[in-house]
């Protein structure tokens, strides 16, 4: 739960530096700042910061520990309450069966139209995850998970985000991009949330209102394109999101400084560009105009 | 209690530190919205400009409309269009701000009992106009100002079909003089091209061509192109202006003739005389018998000396050409006027080289005689049912006119503006039309060039195109006749008029643009012994008044859009406001200085107005802006100023007292009446942002005359030149005036020579740098606005900028003459503006701008290295780092650093404005310095491309927004290390003229300035 924690920790100070004024410092704020720098160096201290080289992966694991955890729960108390579990749906059926799967004496009964192969029993698992109020970073408007589609799917980031290679802007897929796939999947897929939700808003043509995870402060203009054409991964700045069902701005912790360096602040921008014979630019003018 | 020690301290000091940090952070989250169908064209991040027209005035310039993710960001000109050529006037470019505007009515309203509006659905809407039509179209009436052909052709088609009993095309700044002069002169209903290109004399009567004439952009372009210096070393063509106030044309002549208002008919029979006598013209002459070249002289108070010397320049130049009045000397004697600046073209065989008949004749509008004849039915009870578009005849008739009480008595009055206005608050149906960008339509400049219009954002409120609403409400009427009415939508009546060519190809090139078939005339029988009365100038009072448009409110329209406000009048430098010019010597006497508030009465009524004290006037003359006094709108009125004070004029309407006089063919005669200044004793403050123009012999705007540039041969001599020997050619300056203008003037060496100690880093290839013409700078400001849109520069207001806090990256600065060092004139608070002498033209224009100095004095002030110099020779500002000391703007040389006092960029961009922002540029926050950045958004837009092939940036790829929109084309910019580069060409060409601002303080400026040249004096050396 430290872990958990310190996490929440890192989003929140990320948060708090891309709020900072654009208008720069007065004597006060400058105070200011140094006796909230101390405060989160002691915070650092107190709630066990990662050190460098273990931290997504110990978050991650302590993600799946979690629902460990809470599938035991629920198991047991599945079990001390009934003979038999009936499956309410494909998901619920996926569930039983990997719960019969672990434990074989739990009586379990799957009827026929909820025995089936779609949606995959990791397609109900992401996008329970997606929207697992415990895992760091905000519930988006659809349970989507870069996970299901990055990771399992294999599906290129720049199928869906596609202008990132042409454009400063990355671009989030249109609904008509989605619906382009999942208009094409049998409609057992509707009985997971995030595939209704969506196709709510294909019929209404209502535009999805997706709440922004890596966000530059107004006064820097990025080039994707730029950086693509460098051969920079994405995730090397988006974190690996191809392994996360939620997102949120990943920390970094790889830099030995003493006070970790946050993922898309400017520290942590040069630190990249100042690398490899220092071929980036530097200059100020290039990304503040 | 016990005592805190240090350690103590900090620690309760940190935490309350971090408690307020986490109460800092609670910012709504940003949301990231797609698109439901990504449209084909549009990538996030890429800007795709579209083809239209601007409808400001009647020019019909075309437009490349930058867009952002489907909204217009930008106007830029249409590089295909013939009358504009890629440029765009500062009117054009501001334009942008009418869609997003604060002022837009949301949708279809209806005023209900207690005044108030209640919006109603279309269909209401349109049901309750088709009533009112159905049964009472004889006595419907609509007035409209212009619209393209299209529109234009399908309302005569709805009137005819509806039964409607009459439509009036009006435009308050007619051409019904000129149209009708050259019926009578040449027998052709039309109203002439005037063709600058290749003129060697422009004679202006009045029509401020460079300004608010009848084609600025156009004349201004033809004229640069004219009087480039490179090519012509005899100076090219020469200017002369004629007319009583020194306005921006009359900045730009060569010769001021300051003839008294009104004289101008009469000046231009009796030179047409004299020159159809000495070039043996006998049908002119003939035709000008009725012309006294005494009576001429006593009118224009003018002496004969200087009226031979017009003489000989007529009959001496090889294509010359003659420019009717404007509006600003439109005169009940319009049509005589007109007729003799056309019989003077004539004499000297102008027509048909630079003054050209369309073979077309043109559509008769609407003058005010007409709309003067509508007021007596309307107060007759004879009009049930008005329907007013694209005119705000409320604000811009004159008052004595009585439109407003016969307004009143009309049952059923329609607008179809799409910002509220004075007429629509007297309307009665509200049924807003799309804006501009917003809506299809054509223009047609002249016969032979069509123009589309073409919509480039969805529109944004619930509107109508004007077509549409008509011509489903006169379908919902029914019967025979209405069947005739075309079918579709507006859209496809457009499209179906197009049909003669290939409509994509018209869209993507925007329009359709061929030779103008032109027709030979002559001058017929008719036109002999053509007598020019004197205008009747009625009245009592010392003072006659001139009604001049300003630069940026056209007939009012213009006084809505922020820019238009905030952006100083290029004259007189002021804005906001109204003011009226007086002259010192009559100032003096009346014991008024700048700022003391006057009555100023006619017959018609009385103003109260500040005023403005300047040279450039004679004594018994005042003279007003037309175009403020609005009380309704955000930046119109007094709405949305900083003290809002809702209802209340912003200025003065000249309207109010001006009577309705019209000419002789019934165009509203603006010079025509007399007034009286009486002092108030009170003062309003003007927002006046130069307040002098005396550049105290600093050579910031030196000037050179064809003399010495002869003289000078080779830059070389002209470097070698002693300022000794220098001032002994120079007649405008003392030997020692002489020293101290080239003392800041001269180069030490050649242009752009690079210092790698300074200018920019010696492994880049680039230092990016400018050249800027001042010979070609008319001052006109449109740079100053294509800075504002492109580089989201704030609008501060009224109140900001008479504090002189206005945020403008670049400005114009105007300077008269060289400028004494005398500093006591000074002592005074209020400035004292003006050197202008009348009858000279000393005028200079200096566009200043960041000069990316490679020895920025900024720079080493900066305690945060917020401001920098950067590999490439750019003057970084980086706004993010900016502690807001000022200390770089207090040392800057050239003072073109701006501070953001009161987040002006966050606050000052109400309703929808803040959508047309350039997503490229940062805007900027509460106390931060900004300035010029040489648009390296648009350097930074142009590397892409050249660095996936690992090329070097070419010439010309990066224009900068000013460059861009330059109508004479002043301004150059490129990288200066290229010596094949267009800037550096350029200064290397006018090496003999090439200079920096204050030079003498070895700032390293990357601005190189040509001077501007004097043509008049030594005139006969080359």
């Amino acid at each position: 739960m430290l872990e958990s924690k310190s996490d929440a920790t890192l989003y929140r100070r990320t948060d708090h530096g891309r709020t900072r004024r654009r208008s720069g410092w007065s004597v006060g704020s400058l105070l200011f700042a140094l006796a909230t720098a101390g405060l989160a160096t002691a915070v650092v201290f107190w709630s066990g910061w990662p050190t460098p080289g273990e931290g997504t992966a110990s978050a991650s694991n302590e993600e799946s520990e979690e629902s460990e955890e809470a599938a035991n729960s629920a198991s047991g108390d599945l079990a001390s309450s009934g003979p038999v579990m009936v499956a309410t749906g494909v998901c619920d059926a996926h569930r039983l069966k990997a719960m019969k799967e672990a434990d074989p004496s739990v009586a379990i009964e799957i009827p026929a139209e909820f025995d089936k192969q779609f949606p995959s029993a990791n397609a109900c698992q992401s996008a329970v995850d997606a929207w697992d109020e415990a895992a760091p970073g905000p519930n988006q408007p659809i349970p989507f998970s870069h996970k299901h589609h990055s990771g399992q799917f294999k599906i290129e980031c720049l199928y869906c985000h596609s202008d990132t290679d042409k454009s400063k802007a990355a671009g989030v897929p249109s609904v008509e991009l989605c619906m382009g796939c999942h208009s094409q999947f049998p409609l057992e897929y509707d009985e997971i949330e995030g595939i209704r939700i969506l196709k709510q808003h294909w019929e209404e043509k209502k535009p999805i209102e997706w709440i922004q995870i890596h966000r530059l402060p107004e006064h820097v203009q990025f080039r994707h394109n730029r950086h693509i054409k460098a051969g920079v991964a994405c995730q090397t700045c988006h974190g690996p999101v191809q392994e996360l069902d939620k997102l949120y701005l990943v920390p970094d912790t790889k830099l030995g400084y003493l006070v970790p360096v946050a993922k898309l602040e400017m520290g942590w921008c040069i630190s990249c560009h100042r690398q490899n014979n220092q071929q980036a630019s530097q200059d100020c003018l290039k990304c503040h105009h | 209690m016990s005592e805190l020690d240090r350690r103590e301290f900090l620690k309760i000091v940190g935490l309350s530190a971090g408690a307020a940090a986490a109460a800092g952070c609670s910012e709504p989250a940003e949301k990231l919205i797609p698109y439901v169908i990504q449209p084909e064209t549009i990538t996030p991040g890429i800007s795709v400009d579209y083809a239209s027209t601007c409808l400001e005035c009647s020019s019909g310039c075309g437009l490349h409309v930058k867009t952002r993710e489907g909204r217009p960001i930008k106007l830029e000109g249409n590089p295909e269009h013939p009358i504009n050529k890629g440029r765009l006037c500062a009117r054009g470019q501001a334009s942008l701000g009418r869609t997003y505007h604060p002022d837009r009515i949301a949708g279809p309203a209806t005023r209900s009992g207690d005044g108030s509006l209640q919006p109603i659905s279309w269909d209401d809407a349109r049901g309750k106009l088709a009533a009112k039509l159905g049964s009472a179209a004889g006595k419907t009436w609509i007035l409209g100002g212009p619209v393209g052909p299209s529109l234009d052709g399908l309302l005569d088609q709805i009137v005819a079909a509806t039964g409607i009993a009459g439509r009036l095309r009006y435009e308050p700044f007619g051409d019904h003089a000129l149209v009708d002069a050259s019926q009578r002169i040449f027998g052709a209903n039309a109203a002439p091209i005037f063709d600058l290109t290749g003129a060697d004399l422009v004679v202006d009567f009045g029509s401020d061509f460079l300004d608010t004439g009848r084609s600025p952009v156009e004349h201004a372009r033809q004229l640069s192109e004219g009087r480039d210096i490179a090519s012509q070393a005899n100076g090219g063509a020469r200017v002369i202006a004629v007319g009583a106030r020194q306005n921006l044309t009359v900045s730009s002549a060569d010769l001021w003739v300051p003839a008294k208002p009104g004289s101008e008919g009469v000046l231009a029979l009796a030179l047409a005389q004299a020159v159809a006598n000495s070039k043996g013209n006998a049908a002119v002459a003939a035709a000008t018998s009725g012309a006294s070249k005494d009576a001429a002289l006593a009118a224009a108070g003018i002496d004969g000396a200087l009226f031979d010397k017009l003489v000989a320049k007529l009959s001496g130049a090889t294509r010359a050409v003659a420019l009717p009045p404007g509006v600003a000397s439109s005169t009940t004697a319009g049509r005589g006027t007109a007729a003799a600046v056309l019989l003077l073209n004539a004499a000297v065989s102008a027509i048909g080289t630079t003054v050209k008949y369309p073979a077309v004749d043109a559509k008769r509008t609407a003058s005010l005689a007409d709309v003067k004849a509508l007021v007596l039915k309307m107060n007759a009870g004879q009009v049930e049912c008005l329907l007013i578009h694209d005119l705000n005849p409320v604000y811009s008739l004159p008052a004595a006119l009585g439109f407003r009480d016969a307004l009143a008595k009309v049952e059923l009055v329609v607008t179809f503006a799409p910002l509220a206005d004075e007429t629509t608050e007297r309307a009665s149906l509200l049924l807003p039309d799309h804006t501009p960008m917003e809506a299809w339509g054509d223009a047609s400049p002249r016969p032979g060039v069509r123009s589309l219009v073409q919509p480039t954002i969805r529109p944004l409120f619930d509107t109508q195109a004007l077509g549409d609403t008509l011509l489903s409400a006169a379908r919902a009427i029914g019967g025979e006749a209405v069947a005739t009415l075309p079918a579709g939508s507006w859209k496809s009546v457009l499209e179906s008029n197009w049909a003669t060519t290939s409509w994509r190809h018209a869209l993507a090139r925007g329009g359709e643009f061929g030779e103008t078939p032109l027709r030979e005339v002559a001058l017929v029988a008719g036109a002999a012994g053509l007598k020019v009365a004197l205008p009747e100038i009625a009245g009592a009072g010392d003072f006659t008044l001139i009604a001049f448009p300003h630069s940026f409110y056209g007939d009012g329209r213009g006084a809505a859009l922020p820019w238009m406000q905030e952006i100083p009048d290029p004259v007189t430098k002021l804005s906001w406001n109204s003011w009226v010019e007086l002259s010192h010597a009559k100032a003096a006497e009346l014991d008024l200085k700048f700022g003391d508030v006057v009555t100023i009465a006619t017959e018609a009524g009385s103003v109260d107005v500040s005023v403005f004290p300047r040279g450039g006037i004679p004594d018994d003359v005042i003279a007003m802006p037309i175009g403020q006094g609005h009380t309704v709108g955000h930046y119109a009125s007094m709405t949305g100023d900083e003290q809002p004070q809702p209802g209340v004029a912003r200025g003065v309407n000249l309207a109010e007292i001006l009577p309705a006089a019209t000419d002789e063919a019934g165009g509203q005669a603006f010079l025509s009446t007399k007034a009286t200044v009486t002092k108030t004793g009170r003062f309003r403050r003007l927002a006046l942002s130069q307040w002098t123009d005396n550049q105290r012999k600093r050579g910031l705007a030196p000037e050179v005359s064809l003399y010495d540039l002869a003289q000078a041969g080779s830059m070389a001599h002209f470097l070698a030149a002693s300022p000794a020997s220098a001032s002994e050619h120079s007649d405008t300056e003392g030997a020692e005036g002489g020293e101290h203008a080239r003392g800041g003037h001269h180069f030490s060496g050649p242009p752009f020579e690079f210092d790698p100690a300074n200018d920019a880093h010696p492994d880049q290839p680039y230092r990016w740098g400018m050249t800027i013409d001042n010979d070609r700078c008319t001052g006109c400001s449109a740079c100053v606005v294509a800075c504002y849109v492109e580089n989201n520069v704030s609008i501060v207001g009224e109140q900001q900028a008479i504090r002189r806090r206005e945020m403008s990256w670049l400005r114009i600065e105007r300077y008269v003459g060289d400028g004494d060092d005398d500093v006591s004139a000074d002592s005074e608070r209020r400035p004292i503006p003006s050197g202008e002498v009348l009858g000279e033209t000393q005028v200079r224009y200096l566009p200043m701008l960041c000069q990316h100095c490679g020895a920025a004095p900024c720079e080493a002030v900066c305690p945060v290295i917020a401001t920098y110099h950067n590999d490439e020779g750019i003057n970084g500002m980086v706004y993010n780092r900016c502690v807001g000391t000022r200390y770089c703007a207090n040392n800057c040389t050239y003072k073109v650093r701006r501070f953001n006092y009161f987040d002006y960029g966050r606050k000052n961009w109400p309703g929808l404005l803040g959508l047309m922002l350039n997503p490229d540029v940062t805007v900027r926050g509460q106390g931060v310095m900004e300035k010029c950045s040489f648009c390296v958004q648009r350097i930074e837009t142009a590397r892409q491309p050249v660095k996936d092939v690992g090329k070097p940036i070419p010439d010309g790829a990066v224009k900068t927004a000013c460059q861009q929109s330059c109508p004479t084309d002043a301004i150059s910019f490129g990288n200066v290390r290229d010596t094949a580069s267009a800037p550096v060409k350029r200064a290397v060409q006018g090496a003999n003229r090439a200079y920096r601002a204050l030079q003498i303080l070895n700032t390293r400026s990357a601005v190189t300035y040509l001077s501007k040249v004097r043509r008049e004096e030594h005139e006969g050396v080359h």
